[in-house]
């Protein structure tokens, strides 16, 4: 549809992504010289704002209040369960939980599983969270069987009547989109302070992983499985359940660990407002107390529980071969005569106290290192912010003070920037580049004005040339509509907050994830030691990244960027490698042969082969740094994921809920665009 | 096994049209271009469906090897979808000893497949959380035999594919020969009447595939089904057939024996074919014998099921007409030797 490169020719021909940004940047354009004339141009006013949000608030109260009774009553059912897997959690003695993980290892990965099941558990017996980790567990338990059934459920009748299936999936890809803590406020008002929020929360949030497997695992047996079962004679029923199920169990298993995950790290998230002895809780308060040696002891046992979980689950999806099952009969024996045998001097796990100094260590050592290092701390994030962060949010016109950068930014500074811009666009217009001119253009204008300064109608137009070159038509509709939403329900500047901070993690993300995915693809020694860390960035509850930059940068708009990036970089980075590597053997071969350098191949084959690939990286990037946006909220940003955080102090449904929706729409454009393009250059490179 | 005169298969006017509200659309096309077959499926096409098969007619007789060759996308594969059912057959009729399948209930069908229908997939279809004696025993299971007799009988068929030994592997433990043996071994667990094979061999190596094409034609001879073959190898088909049908876009575009198919090509699509095929080892002398008794001198001692290349190399010196003789020894016609060099000749132009 588009060619980035302009041909120049005799009779002015413009693509579609020049018409695009040619349009967008006069719409700018007349904003900016308006600007003094017109100012609803650059702020929606207040008057015209609907009051979606109390809309949204009074229907949901309404409806809330109606299956109230109802979800009452099954919240008073699920205390059962809950309460019996607290019971046995909580009262079977710990040497026998300890042999039961390690035997479970043991019979699902052998030698090493059984070792890192012994490790773990032991690490979280030592460091006096045993109790509350069990409480944690408990409501794992429980969650993730519901879960799994009601996904399992899902999944297969989508997979049985066709016309369910586009239906699911599109409530699926909302879900998903939608941010963690959104989910909560109207839970809250169902069921009340406590841990059945926590419990049904991560139920909802851990079902549709576990239904987007079983739905992709069903589509993806073999059609001539399929067909074998059918001409085999098999009814219906026997041939999804004797065959096809079956055949898809490892997909179904993927399923399976990504349900257990999603639980685990939604259970810790939902203590926020739980409030109720458990692990995340213990982090939380914590935290809150500043106390981050035994914030970070309390977030390394989840860690750990996260790892053990994800590991042993993990071979189920890819490990077929199982372990001697007389050992785990001889490590479950061993354990209980041991239990039996020291009874009288099992210490009571909450009174252990052996990794105590250890959390005292860690105190007083990040002080000393805060002390040490803190000129240069300061001056990282400081630096940061007045040089990079502030001005992206607010604009080099109003971020460039005395104060910070020295002088006072002039409107004589804006024309010379605007003039150098135009100079680069007319520059590379000359050399045939029209529209990497015209973007450039638009790029320093939004560098002068600041994101959360934009004035609508550019957004809106912006918006509109991306969709449209991205997606045709129809995806720049949709687009527009959406953010119109946003626009008029009053939630229109927290959008632009959020999207600045989301909009400055991705950026750095996918520069910093890319080199460093590339870095891997050409490098072996460097992917050995990045896979480690990307397989724990990956493994860790979103929860569990605010402790560190917490503990360095204190609350505050970088340590939440920071955090954000952490989260957000994985995805890039194994795309990236990914896409790079998986350049087929013979493109290669090719271009060796035609005499290309090590450089060359890199910049005529492999990279435009990844390119799609490397896009959709991105788009996992962006979503990913959407999720951890409203986890940020806990230690200071602004915007929506705030917004969704006192909402949830406040049980207001409606700004909840609406600010959620807002952050879903957004992540929800951001990813159909990145799609478009990445289907686009799929398209082109005919694959 | 059933009266001999009804064959075990007959397709009339079948189509299979694929795209939404085919069923209706076909009526039309077919009203509209008063039931012109050809016409019927140009309209299809224009309206943006998909015609895969087009009025396709043919029998297959009882114990009959019958072979259905194309190229890919020549709708082979859908039509022996179509007749097993396995795809629903937009019009016409479908009779399977008889009886039209063509809108059967699901019942029927489904007891359809548990007595007579047998299938082999060319990317072998096998289950790969069963062992070989679990694959090969499953159509019984579905049907509710018990385990013991299941595996007893499966253990059967795996001796008659001759995979003794590995009853307890697993699909993935298998090399690609062996998986189709216990495709073959499983399509035959319930000693069906009929067995539907979809390119079998097309997924092996050369050297694989002729081992299990012998093999193949040996349990034929033995259990004399009805089947219908399907490849897009024409050494295949010859090699294999009784009769050959010859599918191109959609349509059967010729039936007949090897000799037919290599010798009177209906034309050019069949011609190219045949050409790269050698005539001599696949047609009979019965195909070039004349129904004369005036002879020459010389009787090599041709019969009518020898190959084209075998009586040559007899008739090498001969310029008379020699006499041709049946398997019972008499002498049915006779054979010029300058017809059976101008036979092999035909397609040097």
């Amino acid at each position: 549809m588009t060619a980035v490169t302009d041909t120049p020719s005799q009779q002015v021909h413009l693509t579609v992504g020049a018409k695009a940004a040619l349009i967008t940047v006069i719409v700018g354009a007349l904003c900016l010289a308006l600007e003094g004339a017109a100012p609803w141009l650059v702020k929606w006013p207040t008057a015209w704002e609907l009051p979606a949000t109390e809309w949204v608030g009074t229907f949901l109260d309404w409806f809330l209040n109606g299956i109230k009774p109802a979800m009452r009553l099954f919240s008073d059912l699920m205390t059962y369960p809950m309460d019996a897997a607290n019971y046995v959690l909580g009262n079977t003695p710990w040497p026998i939980l300890i042999g039961l993980v390690t035997a479970l290892g043991w019979y699902l990965g052998g030698l090493p599983m059984a070792a890192l099941g012994f490790v773990g558990l032991s690490f979280v017996l030592a460091s006096g969270y045993w109790v509350e980790s069990m409480n944690t567990l408990a409501l794992v338990a429980v969650s993730v069987p519901v879960a799994l059934t009601v996904g399992g459920a899902i999944g297969i009748l989508a997979n049985e009547v066709p016309k369910v299936k586009s239906f699911v999936q599109a409530v699926l890809d909302v879900m998903q989109t939608v941010p963690t803590f959104a989910y909560l406020t109207p839970l809250l008002l169902l069921f009340g302070f406590g841990p059945v929020v926590g419990l049904i929360a991560s139920a909802i949030y851990a079902a549709p992983p576990m239904a987007r497997n079983v739905m992709l695992g069903l589509e993806r047996v073999e059609p001539e499985i399929k067909e074998a079962a059918i001409m085999s004679g098999g009814t219906r029923f026997q041939q999804l359940f004797q065959v096809e199920i079956p055949a898809a169990a490892t997909q179904i298993m993927v399923g399976v660990n990504q349900c257990l995950m999603a639980a685990l790290s939604m259970v810790i998230i939902a203590a926020v407002i739980g409030g109720f002895n458990d692990i995340g809780w213990e982090v939380l308060l914590t935290m809150r107390k500043a106390q981050f040696g035994e914030a970070l002891m309390a977030g390394l046992v989840i860690v750990v529980f996260a790892v053990v979980i994800d590991r042993m689950s993990g071979t189920l999806a890819t490990e077929r071969k199982r372990y001697d099952q007389r050992v785990v009969w001889a490590v479950l024996g061993f354990t209980v005569l041991f239990t039996a045998a020291f009874w009288a001097w099992l210490p009571n796990p909450s009174e252990l106290t052996i990794l105590d100094p250890m959390a005292d260590v860690i105190d007083s050592g990040l002080t000393a290192f805060t002390q040490a290092n803190g000129p240069w701390l300061d001056a990282l994030k400081n630096n940061s912010l007045f040089y990079v962060l502030l001005p992206l949010r607010i604009g080099l016109d109003q971020a460039v003070l005395p104060f910070t950068w020295g002088f006072q930014w002039t409107p004589g500074m804006s024309y010379g920037l605007f003039a150098v811009g135009a100079g680069i666009a007319a520059l590379m217009a000359w050399r045939g580049r029209l529209t990497g001119g015209l973007v450039v253009l638009i790029l320093i204008g939004m560098l002068e004005t600041g994101i959360s300064n934009l004035p609508w109608p550019f957004v809106l137009t912006a918006t509109a040339a991306l969709g449209w070159v991205a997606g045709g038509w129809r995806l720049a509709v949709l687009s527009v509509g959406l953010l119109c939403t946003i626009l008029v329900s009053g939630l229109w500047e927290r959008a632009l907050l959020s999207l600045y901070l989301s909009g400055a993690a991705v950026f750095s993300c996918a520069v910093v994830g890319g080199l460093i995915g590339l870095a891997s693809a050409v490098w072996g020694p460097v992917w050995k030691v990045v896979r480690p860390i990307c397989d724990m960035l990956q493994t860790i509850p979103l929860f569990v990244f605010l402790i560190p930059v917490l503990m360095v940068f204190q609350i505050g708009e970088f340590s939440a960027f920071l955090a954000i990036c952490a989260y957000a970089i994985v995805p890039m980075i194994r795309y990236t490698r990914h896409g790079l590597i998986n350049t087929p053997e013979e493109m290669m071969e090719a271009a060796i042969s035609s005499g290309a350098t090590e450089w060359q191949i890199m910049r005529d084959v492999r990279g435009p082969y990844a390119a799609p690939t490397i896009l959709l990286g991105l788009n996992q990037t962006i979503l990913y740094a959407f999720a951890m946006l409203v986890i940020a909220a806990l230690i200071g940003t602004t915007g929506l994921g705030q917004s969704i955080y006192l909402a949830l102090g406040q049980a207001d449904v409606g700004l909840g809920i609406s600010a959620g929706a807002a952050m879903a729409i957004l992540a929800l454009i951001a990813d159909r665009m990145v799609q478009g393009f990445a289907e686009e250059r799929r398209k082109a490179l005919g694959l | 096994m059933t009266d001999v005169n009804t064959p075990a298969i007959a397709c009339q006017n079948l189509w299979q049209v694929f795209g939404p509200g085919a069923e209706k659309a076909l009526t039309d096309a077919l009203s509209r271009s008063g039931n012109d077959a050809e016409k019927a499926a140009a309209d299809l096409s224009e309206k943006g469906f998909i015609p895969a098969v087009q009025d396709a007619n043919f029998e297959v007789k009882d114990g009959e090897l019958f072979v259905i060759m194309g190229l890919s996308g020549s709708g082979k594969s859908t039509l022996i979808r179509c007749i097993s059912q396995l795809l629903p057959g937009t019009g016409g009729e479908i009779r399977v000893d008889g009886e039209n399948v063509i809108g059967a209930s699901k019942k029927a069908l489904t007891e359809l497949r548990r007595k007579k229908l047998g299938m082999v997939f060319q990317h072998f279809g096998l289950f790969p959380h069963m062992t070989v004696a679990e694959n090969v025993a499953y159509p019984l299971r579905v049907q509710g035999i018990g385990r013991k007799e299941r595996l007893a009988r499966a253990q059967e068929v795996i001796s008659l594919v001759g995979l003794e030994g590995r009853e307890d592997s697993f699909p993935r433990q298998l090399s690609g020969g062996q998986r189709q043996r216990v495709g073959i071994a499983r399509s035959l667990a319930v000693n069906p009447d009929i067995w539907f094979l979809d390119e079998p061999f097309s997924a092996l190596d050369p050297l694989i595939r002729r081992q299990l094409q012998d093999e193949f034609l040996r349990i034929q001879a033995t259990l004399k089904k009805s089947i219908v073959f399907i490849t897009h190898d024409i050494a295949e088909a010859l090699k294999l057939a009784d009769r050959i049908a010859i599918m191109r876009d959609g349509k059967i575009v010729q039936i007949g024996t090897p000799t037919d198919i290599v010798l009177r090509p209906v034309d050019d699509y069949v011609r190219e074919f045949s050409k790269d095929v050698a005539k001599g080892q696949h047609a009979k002398v019965a195909s070039v014998m004349r129904d004369e008794s005036e002879c020459g001198p010389d009787d090599p001692g041709l019969t009518t099921a020898m190959t084209l290349d075998a009586a040559l190399a007899h008739c090498m010196e001969l310029y008379e007409p020699v006499p041709v003789r049946d398997e019972s020894g008499a002498v049915v016609g006779t054979v010029h030797p300058s017809d059976l060099a101008a036979a092999l000749q035909v397609d040097e132009s």
